[in-house]
Parts: C-alpha cells; structure tokens; sequence
C-alpha cells in the first residue's frame, strides 16, 4: 500500500491492475488488506482500494466533518484519477459512503455495487449494535459459519500478529466508524438515495447477522436501476466467505 | 487537606441474582426492577446522611451524574444539590459533575451551577465531566469521537458565560448561539473547577494542567488500582513544570469505620459486596473512540505496573463480590476498621497519591442508614481531625473560600486527652441553628 496526498489529507492506498477504473471502499472494521478479492478485482481492471480518513494510516478530517464531507473527499479522489466516471463497490460502511458519492456526483459513478451497506434504517428491523457486541457474539453476527472464518483475518495485516497493536488499530478505525454509526447508522440517506443515477447492484450476504436481508431490498426500492444479488453461505462479509460467488455476480454486472 | 463526603446513590433493594440475570448494571437494567417510591426513599436517605456530614465538618458534599444505572440514581446531580443547598449550612457542594459533552446548548449547565452558587451563598466547587462511556455514548448516544471536542466547546462556552459582562455571540462548531447572557451569574468571580477523570486520558492531565483545575480520580478500587495512574498524573504535571499542590488531587476511598474490627465486618460486609456485584458495566464499558490512540498507548505502559498487589484475577474477585471482608481491605478497595486505624491507613494513602482532597465515601451498596450516619459521625469526630495537619503548608484554591471559612470555624477538632468526642456539642449546636 502507498500513501498520496490527496488535499490536506494523506491518504494510504492498495492499488492494483489495469483496465477499467474501480473504486472499493472498504467497511467499518477495516481495510481488508491485501486480500484475495480484492487482487482478483484486478485482474481485468484498475481497482484502487483507498483507506478511509481516520482509520490505519490515513489521515482524519477535520473533526465535525460529517458523511457528506466524506463523499466530497471520494470526489475529489476520483477527479484527481481523470478516468472518471469509475466503477464504485462499497462495503458496509464503505457501502454508505458510496451511495451518497453516487447520489451527489452522479458523473463520477459509472455502476455501483453496494455490498451489505449501513445507511439505512428500519425501525421493523432494528440493526444490532456492532460497537457493545462482545467479540464472540459479534464473530456470530458477521460470518455465516464462525467456524470457518479466516484467522487472522486478511485485514488484520496491520498488526503482524502483536496482539496490542491490532487492538490499538482496531480502537481507532471502530473509533473513526462511530462517526457515522453510532448510536444508528442512519445520517439521512434514505433522503439522497432517489439522486443515485448509476446502475446498481445490491450484494448480500444472506446470513448477514449485522444487516439482515431485508436492508438490501430497502436500498433497491429507493435506487431508480438497482437489482439484489443475494450470497448463499455469506455473512456480512461476503467477499471473504464466499469469495467466488461474490466475484462472479460483480464481474457479471460491471462488465 | 480537606474531606468530602459521597456515595453512589444506589438502589438497596435489588434482587440477589441480579448479576448472574442481567448482563449489565448500567444502560440496560430494566425499570421494572426499582420502585419509585423506595427510589425516593433512597434520595431523602442521603439527603438527610448529608447533612449529618456537613454538620460533623466535611469540607464538601459531593454529587455526580449518572444515567441508567442501579448503581447511582442521580441523572442530574444538580437537583440534590439544590437540595443541599438550602438544608445544609458550612460544606462546599461538590458536583463531579456535569458532562458537558450531553446539554445543547451547555449554557443551561452555566445556568443551573449559577443558580446553586447563588443558593448556597457562594459554596459550589464546579465539576466539567466527559461521563462514563456508559453515560454519555451509550445512554445518551453520543459517537464517542465527538465526546472530548464537544466537552471542549462547552467548557469554553460556560466560562464565557459565567464572566462576559455584556451579552456576546457565540459560533462553535457545535453551539451556535447568537445572544448569550445567562442570569442568574455566580457569586463567586472564580469558581473551583474540579475536572474528575480515572481512566488516565492525557488529554485530560493536559487540561487541568493549563488551567490549574483540580484532578480528581474517582473509582472505588482503592489505592493498588490507582496508584500507577495516580503517579504517572503526578509525573507528568511536575514534567510540564505544573502545580504540584496536593489539593488539585481528588480521590475516592470507601471508609467503614466501627469500634471493632469484627464488627467492622458484620456492619459492612453485605454491602461492600453488594457495591461491587451490582456495578459491572457489561460490554458498555470500552467503546472505540472514547479513548484517544495517544492514551491507549500511554495506558498499555501503566498497567501492567502494580499487578503484584492487585491482580486480574483480584479486579474479577472483587466484582464478582467474591473477596472476603479484609481482603477488599487488604487490596485497598475499602479501609475499614476503628478510628485509630482508618487513620493510619488514610494517612499512608493520602501521602503516598498526594491528595488534598479526600472524597471519603461512608455509605455504599445496601447500608443501612444508622450504620452510614454512625460512620459518617464517627469520621467527622474521630478520624478527620486527625489528619488535618497533612498539607497544611499549602494553600488551597479549589474548595470555595466561602465554605472553607465555615467549615474552619465550625468542624471538630483533635481531642487532646483520651475522652470522648472532641466536641460533642458541635452536632447539636450546628442541628439548632
């Protein structure tokens, strides 16, 4: 990964490929590293995976920022790439910041994939609390089989294995998540989703413990050109759980 | 050196298993629990063990805020301390505190402190808190990164308010208020502010550092738990050149005091375990982001100091109530025993922190109130005049001068023979008043 000045900010970036441009916009844990999907995103195309601001090494902006600021930052970063518009995938949290990039610059999105996004809420299915899980029940709530899930996780790559220094990562990108979801990841953009003009698919792990399914079909009735994909045998990672499946139903919708 | 007194309000009348039932005594306990009218009970309880306090010269009466909890009842600390302020007559009022981060606009904590300072003539010392993870960003549901640069603007915004003559425009980032002039204003033109912490953010040393405020370190696992936090405060204020004056250091202790110490034990026993028990935070006590990364470093150095006097496996004991009576003593949890005793424990701790302020906590758990206002007296007569002599070369700028005028004419004294109280007319007198 590298680090770019990108405003007043430095941003780290994983950087891969070359084809057509994808922006990936990682979740609220953390970055995922240099993980497997992630290099198979590249073997056909230009895929630039930033860190958000605030967590790992990325800077942070300025402290009453809000999720518009946010987007405004992705803006900027897809401008300074001059290959707009780009294809954006956005997870979890990198989800909700890639739907209101999509809603206010809707010349810079080509397609958009929006992979069990926070955003939205529903008071007839209240999300649980990610941040007062304890970290069994929250392993329970975001793989499908806990069994089964990577160890280390690939984003863990921060910590090379020190125990201390993962937890100090891990405090600061969930410190840096609150911001935007806590007490509910609800900053207003069930209001911004009608702008969203791109073509949209919604991914979703079906076994999702943090965003249940229904979410998914939330988001697609309020996007004018969106269908749902859902990922058998996935929680709320499906591009580590169910790798292959989750790369044939982008590869099929972005090409 | 001063004593103030406090406890938790708690709720005496949980059941047993409340533990091993519900995963956590703050932010989720559910209501039903508690009835209203035994809660009211509990509140005129203290307010009236209070006044014993300031009648038997406790420099201070303390109150904090609290919310969702079996634990401490007091979500606004500052109406028991209008409370106090008109039932009781020489102690400062001591509020630690107010969050800051929780009111919009934070004038109305200007206000309402105002209003106390001019009730009780002049004796409010003003606590600025960050609250509890399980406060302000669980029950109150603010994104713990906000907390410190909200807590900041607010403080800013009250000093302003309590000292612009003129009414003034004010544009934080959080607050933005065009006309403000709050009435009343404080009596006192430099009001003690106390900023109580214990989870040793150094951001928080770095501001009472700048402004001279007191520090206070408020937990209730005794000296072995703070001590290394405690040190590395007093470390770093004497490294920035600060004020190394014992009385800008507040400290919790829990005193059982007894003629005996069996009777110690049989007085007190239950409710020490039943403090401890009933107070675990369950997962609501260490959210990301409510610590900055620059703390949790400095902290990963500071505990693993001091672990050959209290152990993991001892904090676990101890909140599991699992510990015997002597062993909470033993650890520094509770300092229990006879007068002569208590003193001789107190002083060891009160030099070994460098505290001027002791916050002497004389009722916990499911007391009984005779038992809490016999050790309240009994602190008041027999232990507190016995320990005036530490740090009286210092002067102290953060009790109100109005209440260290009272308290110095009317508190007990050391006896100098082996009688009785030093001055058992003292309480009478002061009652009929």
């Amino acid at each position: 990964m590298t680090r770019e000045k990108l405003g007043a900010l430095e941003v780290r970036v994983w950087s891969g490929g070359s084809g057509a441009p994808l922006l990936y916009l990682h979740g609220f844990e953390q970055h995922p590293g240099d993980a497997s999907f992630l290099n198979r995103l590249a073997r056909h195309r230009e895929v630039r995976a930033p860190e958000h601001p605030g967590f790992g090494e990325s800077t942070a902006l300025e402290e009453n920022y809000d999720v518009i600021d946010v987007a405004l930052h992705y803006r900027r970063l897809i401008e300074s790439w001059r290959s707009a518009p780009v294809d954006v995938v956005g997870h979890s949290l990198g989800g909700m910041f890639a739907a209101e990039l999509a809603a206010i610059s809707p010349h810079l999105v080509r397609k958009l994939v929006l992979v069990d996004a926070y955003g939205l809420w529903l008071d007839d299915h209240p999300l649980p609390d990610p941040f007062a899980l304890s970290p069994r029940d929250l392993e329970r709530a975001k793989w499908c089989d806990p069994a089964k899930a990577p160890t280390p996780e690939p984003s863990a790559f921060e910590a090379n294995g020190n125990a201390e220094a993962l937890a100090i990562f891990r405090a600061q990108n969930l410190g840096t998540a609150t911001k935007f979801m806590w007490p509910i990841p609800d900053r207003g953009l069930s209001r911004r989703l009608p702008y969203v003009k791109a073509p949209t698919l919604i991914v979703h792990g079906e076994a999702d413990g943090l965003i249940p399914t229904g979410y998914a079909d939330a988001f697609a009735r309020s996007i004018s050109e969106a269908r749902v994909a859902i990922i058998r045998n996935a929680g709320h990672l499906p591009m580590v759980e169910a790798e292959d499946q989750f790369l044939a139903a982008v590869d099929q919708f972005l090409s | 050196m001063k004593f103030h007194w406090f406890a938790e309000v708690t709720y005496p009348h949980l059941p047993p298993d409340f533990r091993e039932r519900y995963r956590s005594a703050w932010v989720t306990p559910p209501a039903h629990l508690i009835d209203p009218v035994k809660v009211g009970e509990t509140y005129r309880m203290f307010i009236r063990l209070m006044q014993i306090a300031d009648q038997v010269g406790f420099d201070g009466l303390t109150v904090n805020e609290h919310h969702q909890t079996v634990i401490a009842m007091t979500p606004s600390p500052n109406l028991l301390a209008a409370s106090l302020a008109t039932s009781t007559k020489n102690a400062a009022i001591t509020i630690v505190g107010n969050s800051l981060a929780l009111y919009n606009p934070p004038t109305r904590i200007a206000e309402e402190y105002a209003y106390i300072d001019c009730l009780s003539g002049g004796r409010l010392a003003a606590g600025f808190v960050l609250g509890t993870p399980m406060d302000s960003v669980f029950a109150y549901g603010m994104p713990p990164i906000e907390v410190r640069a909200r807590f900041e603007e607010a403080r800013q915004l009250i000093l302003r308010a309590w000292s612009e003559p003129e009414p003034f425009i004010f544009n934080g980032k959080y607050n933005k208020l065009r006309y403000v002039n709050i009435w009343p204003r404080p009596i006192q033109k430099r009001i003690p502010i106390w900023v109580p912490g214990g989870g040793g953010s150094i951001e928080t040393w770095d501001l009472v550092n700048q402004h001279d405020y007191c520090y206070g370190h408020l937990s209730f696992s005794g000296l072995y738990s703070s001590k290394p936090l405690v040190d590395a405060f007093w470390e770093y204020i004497d490294k920035k050149g600060g004020n190394l004056n014992p009385h800008r250091m507040a400290f919790t202790q829990i005193i059982c005091l007894a003629n005996t110490e069996a009777e110690a034990e049989k007085n007190y026993y239950e409710a020490v375990r039943y403090f401890h028990r009933n107070s675990a935070p369950g997962n609501f006590g260490n959210p990301p982001g409510y610590t900055t990364i620059r703390s949790l470093k400095a902290s990963a150095n500071q505990v693993s100091i001091g672990r050959n006097k209290l152990t993991p496996e001892d904090r676990i004991r101890a909140s599991r109530g699992e510990m015997s009576f002597w062993e909470y003593d033993d650890k520094g949890y509770i300092i229990a025993g006879p007068p002569q005793r208590v003193r001789q424990r107190l002083r060891e701790l009160i030099t070994d922190l460098r505290i001027g302020q002791l916050i002497a906590t004389p009722h916990m758990g499911n007391l009984a109130e005779e038992i809490a206002a016999e050790n309240t007296r009994m602190f008041g007569y027999e232990v507190a005049p016995y320990l005036r002599d530490l740090w009286a070369d210092q002067p102290d700028y953060w009790t109100p001068e109005a209440s260290q005028k009272l308290v110095a004419a009317n508190a007990p004294t050391a006896r100098t023979d082996a009688g009785s109280r030093s001055t058992p007319s003292f309480e009478a007198k002061q009652a009929g008043k």
